[in-house]
């Protein structure tokens, strides 16, 4: 693992977590999985400190363990992954409402934040926040269902029948979304606080299930990459080819099984809002499948024809128009036409460069070059003799590895997210003082408001607030604001790069 | 006008050379300013040479495929001569003369320049190393794979003529793209009356009269795939041909391209200490003020 990933996790946990737990995570980056006493030792921290810090990482994800060759002891190792995914929460949430609503938004909010919960206490805790009467628990209960159903939300592995010192952590497939019987009689008596939850005696546990939440991203990205590409109409013509593909595949399949084009065409006829992709329907399918990028594909002429969609291929297309848009925005578009010719040839002499893409020799050269220092192109030296026994010319061939471009890039987010979060700690570090004035202030005028105080009073005590310190205010909200969108929009960025990492 | 032709007859007949009076009388109906203007064309390219004899001028036949036989010169120029004339318009660089010549770089060099002010052999710069000088005769016209064609002017490259063009071409597709797609009766439709041949694109940047220099329709295919290479446009091969078509991408500007990191040039030496980190950044604190 990167060096820069290790940096942007430890900020991460400091973050949210504070600096023993960061502290028990980087010797976890550093060392890899270790058992509790090596632990203790590098991180120099007491034991019951590093035993809190590794319940709470157990808890939410971040950490795993299992059994030593010694089978009493256990290893811990950092799940990087899912430290990094909390960044990514936001977008979650946002994703869930738009398709849900705020209901389901709020489950998967209580699941996040508790990192596992019962069913009776999702239920309860969002009813709660929405002042539900007892009559609408129902509700949030269907709303609950529908999650599990649609696997966003799956059981919580637990410890296997044996007993083991080391407890192994399992949950079986075919249990994995299968839910319990909720009896809302007792479930009322809870909400209305006449039982304690224990009476109802549950032992199921719900996680979020972040990889359907990916699914849902990949399916997103890609109908906005049609819609941009193309229209409106297509984007949704590809929305339903995902959709009907999930009926038949796995969901990271590379290329979707073929999906009938008759089952899109009847959907279609049935929604309203897409009255040109009803009439030109035809007309549509054949652009699509005539497309040099080849994504969506014919398979099969039987009963209209039907269509598979290559998963794999589109992300492929996706990251080399991100990597040409970074090569615009650090260069030109001189080097980007340069870096697109070697592409569309594979192999290609500097000397005819200048020529394809019509650049001056000078210019072309400085910017293959630059291109190779950054490593967006490669060089190849090849050997071959003119004749035979002749002398041996060589020649120098550029070409491109797109992974390791990648990775590189992958990287730079990384940096980049680092830096982002940095800039944040240090403009509210050096505001502090503001900052910390504002939040005395606050607190004391929502105290005396709930003690009934008078608009006047309230205005006073709002006036220790001076103007330049309200601008100095506004100044730094505006900042923090631009960096958590810089922050959501970066993570975007790396999520369509993992995606073609993913399926290479 | 004058008959050249008559003009040339006249002047094979008569190898000793032929006075103005000869022609007068050989062709009587033709005017003095037009002899004296197909005379001197035929002096410049070699045709006539122009000699005094007592005080006459007289003008002498001199077979232009011959011309080799230049006179004054030795033999060592006959032979360089001779070689650069087999090379044609694609001319020929000094070392491979030397090599088909067998004469020293003193020697050639000296025998070259005297050519060259004789006005027999001309040196013409080479567009593909920008050092090379290739010799070939005078009165060629190099081809254009030494002069690189319309995009050159004195072997430098137009860029911005090439951007320019370039830059017309993609708006001659975008608005035909438009156009069908305001046109209606469905994307296939439009899809179809949205591309264009090189032909098509050829005519429209003629009649924009934006070229000094006329460019053929296989120029204008070389800058159109500099819109594909751009990614702004797509060509598929139709016939004989290519026909293109603009096209959109599939992403707008991703997260990463947005931010000053991603961009940055200073990237790599931007760490948490020393003088380029993030908290002191002025690029992040540029883009953190603006609005
Ligand atoms: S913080 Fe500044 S110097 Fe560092 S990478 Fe970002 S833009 Fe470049």
């Amino acid at each position: 693992m990167s060096f820069q990933i290790g940096k942007l996790i430890s900020l991460i946990l400091q973050e949210r977590f504070g600096i023993i737990i960061e502290k028990v995570g980087n010797f976890l980056f550093e060392y890899g999985s270790n058992p509790l006493l090596y632990i203790m030792r590098g991180t120099e921290l007491p034991l019951g400190k590093v035993k809190e810090a590794l319940c709470i990482l157990i808890k939410y994800g971040l950490v795993t363990f299992k059994p030593n060759n010694n089978e009493n002891i256990a290893n811990y190792s950092l799940c990087i992954d899912n430290i990094l995914l909390m960044t990514r929460y936001p977008k979650f949430l946002n994703l869930l409402k738009k398709k849900f609503g705020d209901e389901s938004e709020m489950i998967i909010e209580e699941l996040l934040q508790n990192s596992y919960l019962s069913t009776s206490d999702i239920i309860v805790k969002v009813a709660e926040r929405l002042k539900c009467d007892v009559n609408d628990l129902p509700n949030v209960r269907d709303k609950f269902v529908s999650l599990v159903v649609a696997k966003y939300i799956q059981r919580l592995p637990t410890p296997n029948e044996e007993e083991r010192p080391v407890p192994i952590l399992e949950i079986k497939e075919s249990v994995l979304f299968s839910l319990p019987k909720i009896d809302m009689k007792l479930l009322s008596q809870v909400y209305l606080k006449k039982i304690p939850k224990e009476e109802l005696g549950e032992t199921v546990f719900w996680i979020v299930n972040f990889d359907r939440f990916h699914q849902d991203m990949r399916d997103k990205y890609l109908v906005d990459a049609f819609t941009k590409k193309f229209d409106e109409n297509v984007g949704e013509f590809v929305k339903l080819l995902l959709q009907q593909m999930y009926i038949r595949t796995d969901p990271w399949a590379e290329t979707s099984n073929p999906v009938p084009l008759l089952e899109i065409k009847d959907i279609v006829r049935k929604k309203v809002i897409y009255p040109n992709l009803v009439t030109f329907f035809d007309q549509y399918v054949t652009v699509i499948e005539q497309d040099p990028s080849q994504i969506i594909r014919k398979s099969g002429e039987a009963s209209g024809g039907s269509f598979q969609i290559q998963l794999k291929e589109a992300y492929n297309q996706i990251a080399w128009e991100i990597v040409e848009q970074v090569i615009l925005e650090k260069f030109d578009s001189k080097a980007v036409r340069i870096f697109r010719l070697v592409k569309l040839k594979k192999f290609v002499e500097p000397d005819q460069i200048q020529q394809l893409a019509m650049i001056p020799s000078k210019e072309a050269k400085k910017l293959s070059y630059q291109l190779l220092e950054e490593n967006f192109l490669k060089l190849q030296e090849l050997k071959r003799p003119l004749a035979n026994n002749g002398p041996i010319k060589s020649f120098t061939l550029f070409y491109i590895d797109l992974e390791s471009i990648v990775r590189n890039l992958l990287e730079l987010c990384y940096k980049t997210l680092y830096n982002a979060m940095t800039r944040k700690s240090h403009e509210k570090f050096i505001n502090k003082r503001i900052i910390d004035k504002k939040q005395r202030v606050d607190a004391i005028a929502m105290g005396i408001q709930s003690q009934g105080a008078t608009e006047e009073q309230l205005a006073d005590i709002e006036d220790m607030i001076t103007p330049p310190e309200r601008e100095i205010l506004g100044k730094i909200d505006r900042k923090m604001k631009k960096l958590n969108i810089e922050e959501l929009e970066v993570d975007a960025t790396i999520f369509l790069l993992q995606m073609y990492l993913k399926y290479q | 006008m004058v008959d050249e032709h008559k003009l040339i007859e006249l002047a094979k007949s008569k190898p000793d050379g032929i006075s103005n009076d000869d022609i007068k009388s050989a062709i009587p109906d033709a005017k003095i300013e037009d002899i004296a203007a197909a005379i001197n064309k035929f002096l410049k390219n070699g045709s006539f040479e122009l000699y005094q004899d007592n005080g006459k001028l007289l003008y002498k036949y001199k077979d232009p495929s011959k011309k080799s036989t230049a006179k004054g010169s030795d033999s060592e120029e006959k032979i360089v001569f001779r070689i650069i004339e087999e090379a044609g318009n694609k001319g020929i660089w000094i070392r491979d003369i030397r090599f088909k010549s067998n004469l020293n770089m003193t020697q050639l060099n000296k025998v070259l320049k005297s050519l060259e002010t004789k006005k027999y052999i001309k040196a013409v710069k080479s567009v593909s190393a920008s050092k090379k000088k290739v010799y070939m005769l005078y009165d060629l016209e190099p081809d254009s794979s030494v002069t690189g064609g319309a995009w050159y002017q004195d072997q430098d490259f137009e860029s911005e003529f090439v951007d320019v063009l370039s830059q017309q071409c993609l708006r001659f597709l975008t608005e035909k793209g438009e156009e069908a797609k305001m046109h209606g009766g469905g994307p296939l439709l439009a899809r179809n009356k949205s591309y264009a041949t090189a032909n098509d694109v050829h005519k429209f940047i003629s009649e924009l009269g934006i070229s000094k220099v006329r460019l053929s329709v296989s120029d204008i295919e070389s800058i159109l795939y500099t819109v594909v290479l751009d990614n702004n446009a797509e060509r598929i091969a139709s016939g004989e041909g290519f026909l293109y078509r603009s096209t959109n991408k599939f992403l707008s500007s991703v997260g990463l391209v947005k931010t000053t990191c991603g961009v940055c040039p200073i990237a790599n030496r931007c760490a948490d200490t020393g003088l380029i980190n993030p908290k002191i950044c002025e690029y992040l604190t540029d883009w953190l003020e603006e609005n």
